[in-house]
């Protein structure tokens, strides 16, 4: 009977627990909520009341009991019951706490459930966050650290809960602009950022390239930021050197020096996570010294040095090649480190590490330079840290150099993937060196072949400026010919016509004189432009002689000079060009006549000796002085008033083409002789 | 008396050089270009041929080979004021190459030499 009421009594309340669970189910009704938890109780409350409005009225006593019972609800106790057993007497009131307490229990067993399930969840969360490559801190609006995941404090070197209550300031260097700017536009706004290829360094000496999201998220009415570092290092890294590559070919067609591409190498091996090292040393061989010398360096002095470098390169994009040699992010010319270098040499005989490096052609890695044999005192000295790695440089059929690299100022280990990739770096560097190398011997050929062309061209030039000078001579001598002719034949008719023309004589033998002059200079100027294909035949130079004799016989007369012809019979032909050799005889003949005054004498002797067959012309005339002497086969060179200065220099070329020797000797008694010797046929 | 054809496109200088040729003692007949030349050698009999280059309608080079086809004997003269054509070898079955010039004692003396050599034959 009791049993039966209280179940009726019970059945009252079993709608409205469904309720109660359909509602946690579904979220609507959140029991970790204290406010949520108090109206379901003020609910279950008033119905109580309702149902038993009657014994409440009549027992007030028990109800404080109740309320107690409802305070300790609401502070998420439900299952206390116990001592309540001395109300059990009371029928009523009995059966009201027996309820509490089986709704108590329930309740209790609903939160617990739930609790297991949000404790599975934070464990499965935790782990997705820690398996990611992802660092994760949570801010306050303080920007204080209260959150950070595992991977996030083991990256830093932070232990257990060292890091909370940090800013990130306080883990890092530097925070470049880019990001404080994008988390204080989080905290404004709202809205969640993101950011590219961040460069960081921590105080604990660990530096990184990171995409970086930034969002806000509103917890307990508190507003908090989540920062989420991806770590694209490795991938920036390998971008960064296939750019590089793709930079130094291109500085290759640029037609830029080998010194960029080496500084260029250098600046990838240390610029902040290009290859992640502290300092990097280039080694070239010098043939001269026999010996590797110091090239360049780059790299701090200083831990100081290298945060402040590190901060200089935040917002440099990938530009080591750029017109802009400034802006490549290094220290290098000016600092002990770079001065170090440059002057250190090791002989390419001796037996240093980096000398064994070059010639075995492959990389070494030391870790404790103290107690590994391989590294000579020089060496230690030199480098001063104990794990370094020398890498060499060579191409295909030969060693360039070496590359030292280290991390002297963070102490961070060197991993053996950072080795394999400053090698392979340093073999595509190289071969850039190389192709360079035979790119510039390729352009040293080109430009050699490019001169000869315009030699070429030039000589074709001559030509071409030869073929119009002959052209222009025609056109020229044509007219001045009939001129001189018709001069000359108004001279001679004023010879034999009566006295009083003699003005007329005059005239026209001026104008004859005046067009010989021309003439001359046309002839000179015209043989010695235009290489006049020499005609090869068996002359006898009496002929020569001869022939030019009879065309000067006239002027022999005029200026009343004696002409001697002592020419040897018995001469053997000489294979020679006749009107080349006319040529000299005449410009040598009016050469003599020309410092040879009136009642002079000039003989024109041809003969052998041993070895020459010769052609003498001498006069009585003035001599050539040293002074002159010097100067007389120099085009244009004269001292006379009419003359061009191109006889002597026209005569020298010809006798040249005749393999021929001229020589020069003054006379004792005066006067001087020019002997044209050419070789006597065999 | 030796008769002379003398084969000159300019007026001035083929009157000059007649009236030299004529006070040497020859007798002179003139043709202005090569192809009147031709015809002449074709229909006359000349001792010498005094034979300019450069010349319209046919140049000397062209009448050269005509001439001589015709009379391989005939004795020419060439007489320019190109020097150049020396190096023609069309030039060198002529009997002389003498280069233009005020002074003609170089023509005349060629001539007289070539004639008096063919007067002994
Ligand atoms: N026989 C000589 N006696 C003295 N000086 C001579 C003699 N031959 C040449 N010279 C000197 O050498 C110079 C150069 O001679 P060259 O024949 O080259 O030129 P030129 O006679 O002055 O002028 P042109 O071009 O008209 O011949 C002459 O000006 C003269 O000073
Ligand atoms: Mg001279």
């Amino acid at each position: 009977m009791k049993i039966k009421k209280a179940l009726l009594h019970l059945s009252i309340y079993i709608p409205d627990i469904v309720l109660f669970a359909v509602l946690i189910k579904h979220g609507v009704f959140d029991f970790s909520r204290s406010d949520h938890r108090f109206l379901g109780i003020v609910f279950f409350l008033v119905k109580i009341l309702i149902h038993n409005l009657v014994y409440l009225l009549c027992f007030v006593r028990p109800f404080t009991v109740i309320k107690d019972v409802l305070m300790q609800f609401q502070r998420g106790r439900y299952s206390m019951a116990d001592n309540f057993h001395v109300m059990k007497s009371s029928v009523c009131f009995g059966e009201i706490l027996e309820l509490l307490r089986s709704t108590g229990r329930y309740l209790d067993n609903l939160i617990g459930s739930q609790n297991d399930e949000i404790e599975k969840f934070r464990e499965l969360y935790n782990n997705v966050i820690l398996a990611s490559n992802s660092y994760f801190v949570v801010l306050n609006s303080r920007d204080e650290i209260i959150f950070s995941n595992k991977s996030f404090s083991a990256n830093f070197r932070y232990i257990d809960d060292e890091i909370l209550g940090l800013k990130l300031e306080d883990v890092f260097y530097i925070i470049p602009g880019r990001l404080s700017d994008a988390i204080e536009n989080v905290k404004k706004r709202g809205e969640s950022a993101v950011l590219r290829k961040i460069k960081l360094i921590s105080k604990r000496k660990i530096s990184l390239i990171a995409d970086i999201k930034i969002s806000r998220v509103t917890i307990q009415g508190e507003k908090q930021y989540i920062v989420v570092l991806d770590d694209i290092t490795s991938q920036w890294r390998k971008d960064y050197q296939i750019s590089l590559i793709s930079q130094i070919s291109e500085s290759i067609q640029r037609d830029d020096e080998v010194e960029r591409i080496l500084h260029a190498i250098l600046t990838a091996v240390t610029s902040g996570s290009g290859l992640g090292f502290n300092r990097a040393m280039l080694f070239l061989y010098n043939d001269q010294k026999k010996a590797l010398t110091g090239k360049m360096a780059v790299g701090p002095d200083s831990m100081e040095e290298a945060v402040q470098i590190w901060g200089a390169v935040q917002n440099e994009e990938l530009n080591l090649m750029g017109s802009d040699n400034e802006s490549v992010p290094s220290a290098s010319a000016g600092n002990a480190f770079y001065k170090q270098v440059i002057t250190s040499s090791f002989p390419i005989n001796s037996d240093s590490l980096l000398v064994n490096v070059f010639n075995g052609r492959s990389p070494v890695h030391i870790y404790d330079a103290s107690a590994d044999p391989r590294v000579d005192p020089e060496t230690r000295e030199f480098t001063d840290v104990s794990e370094f790695v020398v890498v060499p440089l060579c191409s295909a059929n030969k060693s360039l150099g070496v590359i030292v690299a280290d991390n002297k100022f963070n102490g961070a280990p060197i991993y053996e993937d950072h080795v394999e990739l400053l090698s392979i770096f340093a073999s595509q560097a190289s071969l850039s060196i190389d192709s360079y190398n035979s790119l510039s011997l390729v352009k040293e050929r080109m430009e050699h072949i490019q001169a000869k062309q315009e030699a070429i061209i030039e000589s074709e030039k001559m030509a071409a400026v030869g073929r119009i000078a002959a052209h222009i001579a025609h056109e020229i001598r044509n007219p001045l010919v009939t001129v001189g002719g018709y001069a000359r034949r108004i001279l001679q008719t004023v010879k034999k016509a009566p006295k009083g023309t003699e003005d007329i004589g005059k005239a026209a033998s001026i104008i004859l004189h005046e067009s010989e002059r021309l003439e001359k200079i046309l002839s000179n100027v015209m043989d010695f432009s235009r290489p006049s294909p020499l005609i090869r035949e068996y002359n006898n130079l009496n002929d020569v002689v001869k022939d030019t004799y009879y065309l000067l016989k006239n002027v022999f007369q005029e200026r009343k000079i004696t002409p001697v012809l002592e020419l040897e019979q018995k001469l053997p032909l000489v294979k020679s060009d006749f009107n080349q050799l006319k040529q000299v005889v005449l410009n040598l003949l009016q050469n003599a006549m020309d410092a040879t005054p009136t009642g002079g004498k000039i003989t024109l002797k041809t003969g052998l000796t041993e070895t020459h067959i010769f052609i003498r012309i001498r006069d009585t005339g003035s001599g050539i002085s040293d002074e002159v002497m010097d100067k007389i086969f120099d085009p244009f060179f004269t001292s006379k008033i009419t003359g061009v200065g191109l006889g002597l220099a026209v005569v020298k070329k010809i006798v040249n083409d005749h393999n021929g020797e001229i020589v020069i000797t003054n006379n004792p008694e005066g006067g001087c002789q020019f002997s044209i010797e050419l070789l006597r046929p065999s | 008396m030796s008769k002379i054809l003398l084969v000159e496109d300019e007026k001035n200088q083929r009157e000059l050089y007649a009236a030299e040729l004529i006070d040497e003692g020859y007798e002179i007949d003139e043709a202005s270009d090569g192809k009147m030349a031709v015809e002449k050698v074709k229909s006359n009999k000349y001792d010498l041929v005094v034979l300019d280059i450069r010349m319209p309608e046919m140049d000397g080079i062209e009448a050269l080979g005509k001439i001589l086809s015709r009379d391989k004997k005939i004795p020419i003269v060439i007489h320019t004021a190109y020097s150049n054509y020396k190096s023609n070898f069309m030039t060198w079955t002529a009997d002389a190459y003498v280069t233009k010039s005020s002074n003609l004692d170089e023509l005349k003396s060629k001539i007289a030499e070539i004639l008096s050599t063919r007067n002994k034959v």
